[in-house]
């Protein structure tokens, strides 16, 4: 690792990278498209003969666009951004007190499975359960994200649109226990 | 500029190549062959060999023969100790952070003996091509965290080369194998060479390169099996041999272990010491069984992580000498369910990949691009010794992303941060990459000022940080502390003791290189004083600024490299928030003219 300076502070969102409006159902295949097409305009690898201004720029652009992709290609970190970009951080610590319950169940069980102390049909069960609340929040997701497109299309007041953005900063807060469960399906064997 | 060429440096054998007219071939050494061992001798009166001539002194000079020195990159004292018991070469006692290995009471890092294979591929590449070579890409293993990544560069800025680009071996080979092949689909690359294995899972598709997932283990290799070869005829030996012994038996083995991939049976033979011993290819099979074991671990990560099943792998390329023992290809062949592609020469397609990306950054081919991925999460050390994570792994690079610090008592001036690399939890199961410490903190009551750095991972997969503090808009200065590396001094120190140049010409060298640097700072400058963003200054900014290229225009002539270094570090402090301001205007322009042109 080196120090370098950066400059900092760009003031462009990853919709603007796209240029989409901020609506959250995105048809990956053309988002993958943009993406290849504007990677091909500006990878640092076609500027390395090129004056250093050039090259940072290249640089620049080209991390701006990873990041804009890998955020907005997920449907649940697309859902985390637009609520960071309307002010709203998802606070795993306010999410409801019986989902927090059963994953501190759910855990307990991984704990047991992976320690050797579990049967083969509570190990299925277990993977199982995983699987369906993993479903149950995409699920969760995909509605409130429909939902949201919606209202914006319909350009409906800022009282739906506020309490729609509070009903996903919700369901988001459970989002990183969900993300942590799914990593241990595979440790469970 | 002059050509650009692709390096291979290997933990067993190293390869140079080059492209033209769109197709890479490997250049020879001056003894005809390909491959060149990466192993350096040194004789008691300072002269050094490189290659098959010190391959050749193994047994007879263990002790000042060194090898595999890939394994050492980027690593401590107790990354390495496993290795220690077997190694022929003395390890300095200062090694904890740098591992520094001892030859005639002289110690030398990984980076410097590095540094003296590339340079012994350079001379080659040079006397086959006719023409000086400064130029390079250089292949690291895809799972390479960001101190060896760096170590590898700083070898090649020992061995007076340029390293353009840093890129994964298995996506070079891919690249080769892409290029022959015309392929799309998505490939799994499964490389397992003489110390690294590597898995990378990419999608091709017209002539772009995506690496979904990449998975590996840097420590995990041909060497292994060999040591283990060698553990089961230490103990069937009873007494411990001596250096040159254990040198005997690692050549035996690697030669019973060759033999194996084509035949049921072979033989460990040294009449020295008396030994010979029989091993059947079953018992070989059972005895490395764990180690192949290890690389399908990886492989069924990243397949998780690329989101796909085994089945929806189109081809599999085989890549790295490991991969001719019968046995892997068959593991590899019952977990991806389809027969692997072995016709490409395993230790080769790496080297000439990286001859295909040289050819890329050269200009002449923009119809392939690579999209490489950080093998590793980047984190930071938060409360209770806890890893926040900030950069995924599997994050297609240059990838960045920004943090807020503040301060916890009143008029603190300084924040230390502590960046690992690593996917568990805690800060003790992670790599440590460097501690900063942000200074120069305008003194404010607690909580209130707001620092924000800027974590880069550029395309060499290497961290770059930068910081500023928000309400005064002013840079903070970041000092770096890398735990497993070399500092600038050191590595400007070992160019000084480098065995080519003089003292005297190293000086004359760096006070041109700084002037250069000094002529390019001051151009752009020019440049930036020119744009329309500079009216957006201050005035003091722009004081600042005048003040700064004034100093610099004046010690630039002199023979002084250190002050004309000075004066760049001054004049770039200054300019930093105008170059933000040009830059962010140059982006939203870059993003506009794509539109206007969708538009049309």
């Amino acid at each position: 690792m080196r120090l370098r300076k950066l400059v900092l502070d760009v003031v462009v969102n990853y919709f603007e990278v796209f240029d989409l409006p901020r609506l959250l159902n995105i048809d990956p295949k053309a988002l993958e498209k943009k993406f290849h097409a504007l990677s091909r305009k500006h990878h640092p690898d076609y500027f390395s003969t090129a004056p250093i201004e050039q090259r940072e720029l290249a640089v620049r652009m080209t991390a701006l666009l990873n990041d804009a992709y890998r955020t907005l290609r997920h449907p649940v970190r697309r859902v985390e951004y637009l609520l960071n970009l309307e002010g709203y951080k998802p606070d795993g610590s306010k999410a409801p007190k019986s989902f927090l319950m059963d994953v501190f169940e759910l855990n307990e069980q991984i704990e047991e499975a992976k320690a050797g102390r579990a049967s083969e049909e509570q190990k299925t069960a277990l993977r199982n359960e995983i699987e369906r609340r993993a479903a149950q929040f995409d699920a969760e997701i995909r509605k409130a994200s429909d939902e949201w497109d919606r209202l914006a299309r319909d350009g409906r007041e800022e009282t739906q649109m506020k309490n729609q953005l509070m009903r996903m900063n919700e369901i988001l807060s459970e989002a990183s226990y969900i993300h942590n469960l799914k990593e241990e399906l595979e440790a469970i064997g | 500029m002059s050509r650009i060429v692709g390096i291979d440096l290997g933990t067993t054998n190293s390869l140079v190549a080059i492209t033209e007219n769109g197709t890479p071939r490997v250049l020879p050494g001056p003894d005809g062959r390909n491959l060149v061992p990466s192993v350096i001798y040194f004789d008691e009166n300072g002269g050094v060999l490189v290659g098959n001539a010190a391959k050749e002194k193994m047994i007879e000079k263990p002790r000042n023969t060194v090898f595999s020195i890939k394994r050492f990159m980027g690593k401590g004292l107790d990354d390495v100790r496993q290795d220690l018991p077997l190694l022929p070469f003395e390890i300095s006692a200062e090694s904890e952070h740098v591992i520094r290995v001892k030859v005639f009471g002289r110690d030398y890092t990984p980076p410097e003996l590095s540094a003296l294979i590339l340079r012994e591929l350079k001379r080659n590449a040079e006397s086959a091509l006719g023409e000086d070579i400064s130029n390079a890409v250089v292949t690291v293993p895809a799972y390479f965290n960001d101190a060896q990544r760096q170590a590898t560069k700083d070898a090649g800025r020992i061995a007076g080369l340029d390293v353009l680009r840093i890129v994964n071996e298995p996506t070079a080979a891919s690249l080769a194998y892409g290029l022959q092949e015309r392929r799309q689909g998505v490939i799994a690359v499964y490389d397992f060479g003489g110390g690294t294995f590597d898995i990378s899972i990419l999608k091709l598709s017209e002539g772009i390169f995506e690496v979904l997932a990449t998975s590996g283990d840097t420590h995990l290799g041909g060497d292994d099996i060999d040591e283990l070869l060698m553990r089961l005829v230490l103990k069937d030996l009873g007494a411990a041999p001596d250096v040159r012994g254990v040198q005997q038996i690692r050549k035996a083995v690697v030669g019973a272990k060759e033999d194996l991939s084509e035949r049921e049976a072979a033989e460990i033979v040294v009449e020295e010491l008396g030994l010979r011993r029989g091993v059947t290819r079953r018992e070989f099979e059972a005895l490395i069984d764990p180690i192949v074991e290890r690389t399908l671990q990886p492989c069924r990560q990243a397949l998780q992580d690329a989101g796909l099943k085994p089945s929806a792998v189109d081809e599999v390329v085989m890549v790295g000498g490991s991969t001719r023992i019968p046995f892997v290809r068959r593991r590899v062949q019952e977990l991806f369910e389809r027969i692997p592609h072995t016709e490409l020469n395993p230790d080769e397609v790496v080297a000439l990949g990286a001859a295909v990306q040289a050819d890329i950054l050269a200009g002449s081919k923009r119809d392939m691009l690579l999209l490489d991925v950080t093998p590793l999460s980047l984190g930071i050390e938060t409360v209770g010794g806890v890893v926040s994570k900030i950069i995924p792994r599997n994050s297609t690079i240059p990838a960045s992303a920004t943090e807020m610090f503040t301060t916890f008592v009143d008029g603190q001036t300084n924040v230390k941060i502590h960046v690992l690399q690593g996917e568990r939890e805690l800060v003790k199961d992670c790599r440590s990459l460097a501690n900063f410490d942000l200074k120069d903190i305008p003194p404010m009551p607690a909580g209130l000022p707001r620092i924000e750095v800027k974590f880069l991972i550029d395309a060499d997969g290497i961290l770059n940080v930068s910081a500023q503090e928000q309400r005064t808009g002013k840079y903070q200065s970041v000092q770096v502390k890398p735990t497993h590396g070399l500092t600038d001094e050191e590595i400007e120190r070992m160019l000084l003791e480098s065995f080519e140049y003089a003292e005297a010409d190293i000086e004359a060298r760096q006070v041109i290189e700084a002037r250069n640097e000094a002529e390019t700072v001051l151009r752009s400058t020019e440049k930036g004083v020119a744009d329309e963003q500079y009216q957006a200054l201050s005035e003091e900014e722009k004081a600042a600024i005048n003040q700064a290229a004034n100093r610099l225009r004046e010690v630039m002539n002199s023979n002084d490299h250190g002050a004309i270094r000075n004066g760049i570090e001054q004049l770039s402090q200054s300019t930093q928030r105008l170059a933000e301001l040009i830059m962010n205007a140059a982006i939203q322009k870059a993003l506009k003219d794509k539109r206007v042109r969708e538009i049309q």
